[in-house]
């Protein structure tokens, strides 16, 4: 099937070519002097080091472990995270670590070690979705960067800890003693 | 000043030549570094962008940008200076300066302010002084000369990419050369001679009687002619990105591409200051019959940088031209202008204007 190009006849004061080009240069001066009495602040360009991008809500950055409000970890290693990932960045290491069991209303597991590969991540937020438990959250944090490879290796205190000092809260390097039911189960 | 001259075992005259040389020299090539920040920030500008304004000397005085030049200096100065192999290496290293010598010498014969009487001598501000026999001549031919610096970088650097370019762009300053010269020769007609100084004097202060008005089409086909002379967009075709890398230059590096770069940019100014010169007459200030010196050397300079930014304006507004474009343009269209312009003029001569 044939498709006819129309063809775009110039007048002949555009085929001077001296017109055209006296309108383009308008349009250029004209964003030369807009910018040139624009502050900083309302250019396009955001000067990254001072100025930051507001983020939206919902985008996928730099992972926390979400914690009770006694500091309980609210992971209970059930491996979904790991399992989903497709990058198979995360791996954890499950405990069991008290008596108490979930007919009295505790949580039998809990991850001992848990750790996430940021230079493999690929921040798609797989594991977000897949964990029962909405332990796992990406945040929007984005300058995750390192001078080596072990320190981009986050492991469960680092994960934690990630969105302490934002949220203002306090910096956790223990779990606490479980003494509250986190549920009543309904014999 | 004859003190400082007999202090220096010069004679006056000699003297008076240096600090000229000195001066007008040092003044191009920082202006024309200057310029590679201009042509940088500005384009950023147009483009809605900032451009770069991160260099600071020390980390703290940034001074709009103006350090980077500073910092491009000193990488170039330290970066690793390459010849390829298999490179004519004389001709390598000749290049830049064969690119750089003649861009900056063109301007030798440009008045940049109206002469002045000091001690029954009489001072005349340009390099060489009037009447010195070779005129707007000389820029002309010197300007020829930027040829062999654009083809030598280009041949001796044994790259296919780099020959073409350079190639292409001496074909393109070749054939432009013509439609320049014949509406130079028209300025050179109706003023009745080619001294730089004595198109200054036919033009006067009124900006009516100035070339421009006169003939707006040999403005038209001259400042064309200028873009592909100092090989700048919309006619830059020793180089070009998509087609043969970097051109003529893609094998330079360090401090021997910088002075490429410089001697493009020294070329821009000594263009604007022709085209200031020509054709909007020269140091004359608008509607002001006898300005004062430093007045003069002011309008000068304000018009030539304006012209130096137009070019850099032009650069960022025009897409560039396809080789075979560019060609028809020049022998197609600036040609018969320029010799209708000619004709023209000499029409009106013979009846008398």
């Amino acid at each position: 099937m044939g498709v006819i190009v129309k063809k775009v006849e110039l007048s002949w004061l555009d085929r001077t070519y001296v017109w055209p080009v006296m309108k383009g240069m308008s349009i250029t001066f004209g964003h030369f002097i807009r910018n040139l009495f624009t502050t900083t602040p309302n250019r396009y360009t955001i000067q990254y080091p001072e100025m930051k991008k507001e983020i939206p809500e919902g985008y996928r950055g730099l992972h926390e472990l979400k914690r009770f409000e006694d500091g309980a970890i609210k992971c209970v290693a059930c491996f979904m995270c790991q399992e989903a990932c497709p990058a198979r960045c995360i791996s954890i290491e499950a405990e069991e670590f008290s008596d108490l069991n979930i007919t009295q209303g505790f949580e039998e597991k809990r991850p001992a070690k848990f750790s996430i590969d940021m230079l493999r991540c690929i921040y798609c937020g797989m594991c977000e979705e897949a964990c029962p438990k909405d332990a796992i959250w990406l945040r929007n944090d984005y300058e995750v960067a390192a001078y080596d490879r072990l320190s981009m290796k986050y492991g469960k205190w680092d994960l934690m800890n990630t969105y302490a000092e934002a949220d203002g809260k306090e910096r956790l390097s223990q779990d606490p003693t479980p003494s509250v039911p986190r549920r009543t189960i309904v014999m | 000043m004859d003190k400082l001259a007999s202090l220096l075992h010069m004679t006056p005259a000699i003297f008076w030549m240096v600090v000229k040389v000195v001066i007008v020299f040092s003044a191009i090539m920082l202006l024309a570094s200057v310029w590679t920040w201009v042509e940088r920030r500005g384009s950023a500008m147009i483009q809605d962008r900032i451009g770069p304004n991160r260099a600071a000397i020390f980390g703290k005085i940034r001074i709009i940008g103006l350090a980077q030049l500073l910092a491009d200096g000193i990488k170039f100065f330290f970066k690793e200076d390459l010849v390829p192999e298999d490179a004519n290496k004389g001709l390598f290293w000749l290049a830049p300066f064969l690119a750089f010598v003649p861009a900056l010498i063109g301007f030798a014969v440009i008045p940049f302010g109206r002469s002045f009487e000091s001690g029954g001598v009489t001072y005349y501000l340009s390099v060489l002084d009037p009447g010195n026999g070779m005129g707007l001549l000389y820029p002309m031919a010197i300007g020829g000369m930027a040829v062999y610096g654009v083809l030598l970088a280009a041949w001796s650097s044994n790259n296919k990419w780099s020959i073409l370019g350079g190639m292409r762009a001496s074909a393109a300053m070749v054939s432009y050369e013509i439609g320049m010269s014949l509406a130079v020769v028209t300025i050179f007609m109706t003023t009745g001679g080619y001294d730089p100084a004595e198109v200054i004097k036919t033009q006067g202060h009124l900006p009516w009687a100035w070339n421009i008005v006169r003939q707006p089409i040999g403005f038209i086909v001259f400042f064309t002619c200028m873009f592909a002379e100092t090989n700048r967009l919309p006619f830059d075709f020793a180089e070009g990105e998509s087609e043969i890398v970097a051109g003529f230059n893609t094998e330079y590096g360090s401090m021997k591409f910088s002075l490429l770069a410089l001697a493009e940019y020294s070329h821009l100014m000594t263009a604007s200051a022709l085209v200031a010169t020509l054709y909007f007459g020269g140091w004359q200030v608008p509607f002001v019959q006898n300005p004062t010196v430093m007045l003069s050397v002011a309008s000068f300079l304000l018009k030539m940088l304006f012209f130096a930014w137009v070019f850099v304006w032009i650069r960022w507004t025009l897409p560039r031209f396809r080789y075979d474009q560019l060609m028809h343009l020049g022998w197609k269209v600036m040609l018969p202008l320029s010799m209708a312009n000619l004709v023209f003029h000499a029409w009106r001569m013979s009846q008398g204007h």
